[in-house]
Formats: structure tokens, C-alpha cells, sequence
């Protein structure tokens, strides 16, 4: 329906012309309904009209918090077998491209990497130690992989209990939800968790400290 | 759109009304905007007539500027209600809500907002006066007050073009039908057991001291009559309450911080209760009418989320709780306090979608609904079996509502913050759903700069936009929307409302209609939750007074005792005041 509203400063009159009426209410019982409150709700589901996602834009590399109860995602495309380059006074890990491990014989440790999740939904990555070459493993890490494979299915905190020299797994007992795991791939993870702390030729900055070159 | 209206009429009234009473009209003047014909009537004139003298029927539009007023002045003169109002009030905010004006909200901040000339405030000022005085007018005052309400009838004229094209018309009209139910409310007011407001008058002086010696006996925070913070940071001390602070490091001594640990710590709630009751309660400015009613300005749509905005001192309904035991029925009449249960809850369960919400407020208990989906209290617990775990459920989910965060819900809850946060995290665990649709409304106006409610009360964002208030902007302004039809129902039923509180009325009949008219009220009420909330029905709850009883706010209970006690002391040390404090039923 178009309408023509004119306006004269003189007289205040506005003309309600119709240029055309075929909208028009024609009497009262069109009029009531046209001002039917039920007719007249508006949606208010405004996230449909403007879509937000979560960005994650920092990932720690450490173990879980004491107190943390986490959950290692379950597919093994988000855990990966690697070296890295530990810096332990700066509490500094790197990651380290595969083709410099051979040149760096003594200095990498190999670890598995798992993606965690905690309860309030925040996105970590966890590094394990794996067996040496001789297949020697001390437990705190032993106990370290095996709280990661229980973390798989279950809600678990683990807790360092140095008499016994292993960590503890606690395994929460409620029946808690499922964690609603970030929609990113691990590999934007990964980018994102060594962002600067990707070892990936031999003049970087790690390596020349490592060499006293620096 | 508008020319579904064959005829615009743009009106204003002046009228003097005195604090309480009803308006005494001086004149009209009424313009049609679509033929451009006038009509000009002092008081006698309009008197005599039994219809307004311009088309009213249904296909008429009355435009007006605050139109809740020209609707006491329809009733003063005994005259049907117009059938459909565009308020350009109601309007102007609806479009300028949330931003800052620097002329204000009232007919001359709009003319200046659009650019329009408009009278010099002072001149209008002058005439207000002039109408305020009642009684008989010369005839160059009456030309002249003509001429003034004709002015306000032309700037309606010219702000209208400039403004429909902004406004939704159809929901406009909604507005408009509210403005038509305040005008009746106001009308109508509240009735006042006038005797007591009296003798509480009289006596205020010497009863605030006796009171302040009272209560402060428990305390030692008063000097006189001045509330000191160093003697109550002693107090807090003593007591070991750890109370929040401003970012200065000084007490926080807000009456919401009041409220908060009232509900922590309850012996607190004396205290609190005197403190607003010296500090906001002006016995004299509670306005009262000859014929014993409350009545004042409703203020409807001046708050941002459209809510009344009624003076606190004016409004029997303001903060002091215990002075509500004033209103009582006259005789062979009573009244009904109905609201909606959990309200706020029910209107996020729905809105939101979240079935689980949805069931908690089904459930008729939504707290402790909330515990066991959380799986924190067993399936078949009561609110008996798990009473502490109920009230710690429930201020997690009023928390949410009030847009807390961890510290405060610890301290409502009196336990450490850390228990305060896991309940936080189950909230919105349990209700992923509901805080997706909140996140996304969030969200929504911090893009786009604005949110509405069903009906298109929209709130615009200015340059230091509160994500808390926001978030809750959802609930608060489609609850609004709520009790705004539903009285809009109401009066058009001729059911008589007194007032609209928050999300309560308070509804009057003569005795042997009131268990009807309160059926039919909670009906319009549930009607109301249906059409705003898509189908989904909120339950009410009322308490009804019949007289000779009072109405009383629990929260005041207390107060009202611990004041008339005072009175009959304070009278029993004169000679009158035991039969006065015996007439008024205190004796």
C-alpha cells in the first residue's frame, strides 16, 4: 500500500489519499484486526539475523590444572606423535619441523600431543612424554598417557602425588554432558597453540640460543 | 497506512489536577488533520456535552502528546474513550529510547529533535499555571489558555508528518490502546485507609526518632538522625560481614547493595527498611485524593525497558514496603493482588525455546526444577527434603536474571564465590539453549545497535552500552509488554485496575463481584502471557484483601508493626492519640 501524506505549515491538515487501497481496512472489524495483537509479534530470536562464532585465538601447550577436569578428544586425528624442543627455565616448548630432527641429535624429547577441553570449554594442548628409544618410560608420564586415555571417555582431573612419584586420575562421577568440542581443524589448533614457537629452519632464534649463537 | 483512518484528530486538553485528585478540565482544543476543521471549548461548554465534539467513531485516530492524560480528562467528562490513539510520546521514545536528549522526552524536546519552532518554555510554563489554578477564568484567560492549547494541537500537526514515517504504526496503536488502560488506572487509584495516613502524618516527626532509637538499639549506626558509615563499618566489623565496596574502596551503601545482603544476612533487614523509609519516604508528597485515593502519574513507558515509571514518593507502590499497608478497600468492596509467578523465568523459558526451561517453569517450582536437571538433588526431592539446596537454585537463576556475577550471588548466598561460579556454570549447562538465545541477543545489539520486544519497543544503544542489562533487556521489556495488555484487556473489560506493579495488579470490585472479576483478571493475564509469549501460558498467583482488611507486603510486616507501636506510645503521651490509634484499628 503506498500512501500520500502531505503537510501544510498553515492549516496542519494531512491528506490520507490513497494512491491505492487495496490494503485498506474497508470497516471496524478490518480495522480490529489489523491491530490484533496477535498479529502483530515480532521474532525475537535475534541470533538468527546476525550470526557470531567463537574465535579461538589462543591455545596454552601445558598439562591440566590440578583442579581441572578435562576431556582429550577422542579421534586420533586430533593428537599427534612428535618431537619438540623444550626450554625449561623459560618454560618455552617448541614445536620442530621433521626435517631438522635428524640435525638435532640429544635435544628433542618425543611426546604425543592431545587436544583437552575443560568444563568451562576451553580449548588446551596437553604434551606427554613418549618412550625413549629403548622403550624406557618413567610414571609420571606412564600414568600421564594413561590418565589421557581415560580422559578419552570420561570427565577426569589428574593430581601429582609425588610419595608415590605418578600422577592420580580422578574421574568425575556425576553424569555430566558431552563437551562441545570447538569446530577447528587440529592443524589450525596447532598453528595457533605454536604461533611463533614453530621450529622450521635452522637459523631461528631457538636453535641460535641452543647453539650459544645468540 | 494511517489512511485506513478517515479522520486524524490531533487534541489537548488543560486541566489542573492537584496531587491525588482527579483532573479538573479548563479546556480542549481539537483539530482534524485530514479536513483541517477545529473545535474550541472552555470547561462549561465541554460539560455539557455527552460525546466529543469531533468524529469518534471507529474509524477516527485521536493524536495526542502523553495521551494516559487526555484520557483522565475523556472520563473526568464522562465521555466513551476514543476506539484507537497514536501517542507521539510513546513514540518520540519508542525512537529516541536509550539515547540521550538534551531537551528531554516531553512535547518541546521532540519539536526540538525534528527541528520544529515551538514555544519558549517559560511562556509555557506560565500557562500551566494559568490551567493549574482552576476556578474561574477571565475571558482574556480563556483566550489566552485556548491559544496556548491550540499551540500544543499545532505542534502535533506538524511533528506527526515527520515522525510517521519512522513510526510502526500498527504497533503504535498497541501503545496507544496502553495509554487508553493508564488513563483508566490512573483514574481510578488505589484506595487509602486515610485515617492512619493521617495520624502517621501528624506524627512523622516524633515517630522517625522513636523509630530510628528503636531499631538502632540493634545496630549503633545512627547519630541522631544522620546514618553514619564509620559507626557502620564497626558494625561490620563486629558482625564479621565482609560488605562490597566502590571502586574507591568506601562502603557501598546503595539501597540495591542493601537488598542484596538483606537477603544474606536478614537481620539486616530492619535496618535496610529504616534507611529507605528516612531517607525516601515524604509522608506529605504521597499523593492522596479528598476522596482517599492514591493516585499519580503512572509514567508509562519512561522507563528503557518501557515499564511504568511512577514517582516513588507519589506512588504508594515505591520502595517503602511497609507503608503499603495503607491501601485498604473501602467498604463492601475488596481487592486482589495478582501476579505472575516467576514471571521473568517463564518469559526466558519461552522466548528462548529451551524445553528443559520450559519444563522447569511448568514444573510450577522452576528452582527446584533447576537442581534436579542439574542432577545437584535427587528426582523426587521436595522443596521440604532439600530446602537449602532449593534456595541456593533459586538465587542462581534470580542471579542470572539480575545479570550477577559470581561475587554477589556468593555473597546473597553466603557462600565462597568459587560455589557461587559452579552454580553460575550449571546454569548454563543446564540451559545451553536458553544462553544461546541470550548470547545471540547480546550479540545482536552490540552490532547492530538495538534490541525490541514483541511489540517493537526497541531500546537503541548509546556509546557505553551494558552487555548485563542487555541481556536481561529480553525478559524486563516483553514482561512490560505483558502486564501492558493484559491491563489493556483488563479495562477494556471494565474490570477496575488500580495499578500495574512490576509484574503484578492490583484490581478492585465490590464484594460480591470480586472472586468473578478476579477469574476474569487472571484470564486476561494468562491471555496476555499466550499472545507475547507465542502460546506459552504463565501461570498467576493472587492474594485478595477483603475489607475490613488491609492489604500488607510481607517484607513490611515488621515495619508497619514496629511503627504503629511507636504511634501508641507516642499517643499514649497525649491525650487524643490512644482513640485515634483505636479508630484507625491500631489500638
Amino acid at each position: 500500500m503506498k500512501t500520500k501524506i502531505s503537510h501544510t505549515d498553515v492549516t496542519g491538515t494531512i491528506s490520507t489519499d490513497s494512491i491505492a487501497e487495496e490494503h485498506s481496512a474497508q470497516n471496524a472489524d478490518d480495522l480490529d484486526n489489523m491491530f490484533d495483537p496477535q498479529r502483530l509479534r515480532l521474532s525475537q530470536n535475534f541470533a538468527a539475523t546476525v550470526g557470531v562464532k567463537k574465535r579461538v585465538t589462543v591455545i596454552q601447550v601445558r598439562k591440566p590444572g590440578k583442579q581441572e577436569f578435562i576431556r582429550v578428544h577422542p579421534s586420533s586425528d586430533y593428537c599427534v606423535e612428535t618431537a619438540i624442543l623444550e626450554f625449561k627455565e623459560e618454560g618455552e616448548t617448541y614445536l620442530v619441523d621433521p626435517a631438522l630432527w635428524n640435525d638435532l641429535p640429544g635435544e628433542l624429547i618425543p611426546k604425543i600431543i592431545y587436544t583437552t577441553i575443560n568444563r568451562q570449554g576451553v580449548l588446551r594442548l596437553w604434551p606427554v612424554r613418549l618412550p625413549d628409544e629403548e622403550g624406557k618410560l618413567d610414571d609420571w608420564n606412564q600414568s600421564a598417557l594413561e590418565s589421557a586415555d581415560i580422559a578419552k571417555t570420561a570427565w577426569i582431573r589428574v593430581s601429582s602425588n609425588r610419595s608415590a612419584g605418578m600422577y592420580e586420575t580422578f574421574e568425575a562421577s556425576g553424569n555430566l554432558s558431552e563437551p562441545q568440542w570447538p569446530d577447528i581443524t587440529f592443524t589450525e589448533i596447532l598453528k595457533i597453540a605454536f604461533k611463533g614457537k614453530y621450529i622450521d629452519h635452522w637459523e631461528h632464534p631457538a636453535l641460535l640460543k641452543l647453539r650459544g649463537e645468540s | 497506512m494511517i489512511s485506513v483512518f478517515k479522520n486524524i484528530i490531533a487534541i489537548d486538553f488543560e486541566f489542573s489536577a492537584p496531587a491525588g485528585e482527579r483532573p479538573y478540565v479548563v479546556c480542549l482544543v481539537a483539530k482534524n488533520l485530514t479536513t483541517g476543521e477545529r473545535w474550541r471549548y472552555f470547561r462549561d461548554e465541554l460539560l455539557a456535552m455527552k460525546i466529543p465534539p469531533f468524529p469518534h467513531g471507529s474509524r477516527s485516530l485521536v493524536v495526542a502528546y502523553y495521551a494516559s492524560a487526555e484520557m483522565t480528562c475523556y472520563l473526568a467528562l464522562g465521555w466513551p474513550l476514543p476506539e484507537y490513539v497514536l501517542d507521539l510520546f510513546t513514540e518520540f521514545r519508542c525512537l529516541t529510547n536509550g539515547i540521550k536528549l538534551n531537551f528531554g522526552a516531553g512535547l518541546l524536546g521532540a519539536l526540538n529533535y525534528f527541528g520544529l519552532p515551538s514555544i519558549e518554555a517559560l511562556e509555557k510554563e506560565s500557562m500551566r499555571e494559568l490551567a493549574m489554578r482552576g476556578g474561574s477564568y477571565s475571558s482574556n484567560e480563556q483566550d489566552a489558555l485556548l491559544n496556548y492549547c491550540e499551540s500544543d494541537v499545532l505542534a502535533l500537526a506538524k511533528l506527526l508528518p515527520l515522525m510517521l514515517p519512522l513510526i510502526d504504526l500498527p504497533r503504535a496503536i498497541l501503545r496507544g490502546r496502553y495509554m487508553k488502560a493508564a488513563g483508566c488506572i490512573e483514574y481510578n487509584g488505589i484506595p487509602i485507609d486515610s485515617d492512619s495516613l493521617l495520624l502517621l502524618q501528624e506524627k512523622w516527626d516524633a515517630i522517625q526518632q522513636t523509630l530510628i532509637n528503636k531499631i538502632d538499639s540493634e545496630y549503633g549506626v545512627y547519630d541522631g538522625k544522620i546514618f553514619k558509615t564509620n559507626l557502620f563499618a564497626s558494625y561490620l566489623l563486629r558482625k564479621n560481614i565482609s560488605w562490597p565496596q566502590l571502586p574507591s574502596g568506601a562502603l557501598d551503601l546503595s539501597d540495591d547493595t542493601f537488598k542484596d545482603m538483606s537477603r544474606a544476612y536478614a537481620w539486616l533487614c530492619p535496618l535496610r527498611e529504616l534507611r529507605v523509609t528516612l531517607s525516601r519516604m515524604r509522608l506529605s508528597t504521597l499523593a492522596v485524593g479528598q476522596d482517599a485515593r492514591n493516585r499519580c502519574l503512572l509514567s508509562a513507558f519512561r522507563a528503557r525497558t518501557g515499564r511504568n515509571q511512577p514517582s516513588n514518593s507519589q506512588f504508594i507502590f515505591g520502595p517503602s514496603t511497609w507503608l503499603r499497608a495503607l491501601i485498604k478497600p473501602q467498604p463492601d468492596t475488596g481487592l486482589a493482588y495478582i501476579d505472575w509467578s516467576q514471571q521473568e523465568f517463564g518469559i526466558a523459558a519461552a522466548l528462548s525455546g529451551d524445553q528443559l526451561m520450559k519444563d522447569a517453569y511448568a514444573s510450577g517450582d522452576p528452582y527446584l526444577a533447576f537442581a534436579i536437571q542439574a542432577k545437584a538433588v535427587p528426582a523426587d526431592a521436595t522443596k521440604s527434603t532439600h530446602s537449602s539446596e532449593r534456595e541456593q537454585y533459586k538465587a542462581c537463576v534470580l542471579a542470572v536474571q539480575y545479570g550477577m556475577g559470581a561475587e554477589s550471588l556468593a555473597a546473597r548466598i553466603g557462600q565462597p564465590v568459587i560455589r557461587a561460579r559452579e552454580l553460575l556454570r550449571l546454569h548454563r549447562e543446564t540451559y545451553k539453549t536458553f544462553w544461546r538465545w541470550s548470547d545471540g541477543a547480546v550479540d545482536y545489539a552490540m552490532l547492530q545497535g538495538k534490541l525490541w520486544t514483541v511489540f517493537g519497543w526497541t531500546i537503541h544503544l548509546d556509546d557505553n552500552p551494558n552487555p548485563r542489562s542487555l541481556a536481561n533487556f529480553p525478559m524486563q521489556a516483553n514482561g512490560a509488554e505483558m502486564l501492558r495488555l493484559a491491563c489493556c484487556l483488563m479495562t477494556e473489560q471494565n474490570i477496575k485496575v488500580c495499578a500495574p506493579v512490576h509484574d503484578a495488579v492490583l484490581i478492585e470490585a465490590p464484594l460480591t463481584d470480586l472472586d468473578f472479576a478476579i477469574s476474569q483478571a487472571k484470564e486476561c493475564m494468562k491471555k496476555a502471557s499466550r499472545i507475547v509469549l507465542d502460546g506459552f501460558e504463565l501461570n498467576t498467583d493472587q492474594e485478595v484483601v477483603r475489607y475490613p482488611e488491609r492489604y500488607m507486603d510481607k517484607r513490611g510486616q515488621k515495619m508497619w508493626a514496629t511503627v504503629w507501636e511507636t504511634v501508641n506510645e507516642l499517643s499514649s503521651k497525649s491525650n487524643d492519640g490512644p482513640r485515634l490509634a483505636k479508630e484507625c484499628g491500631h489500638g
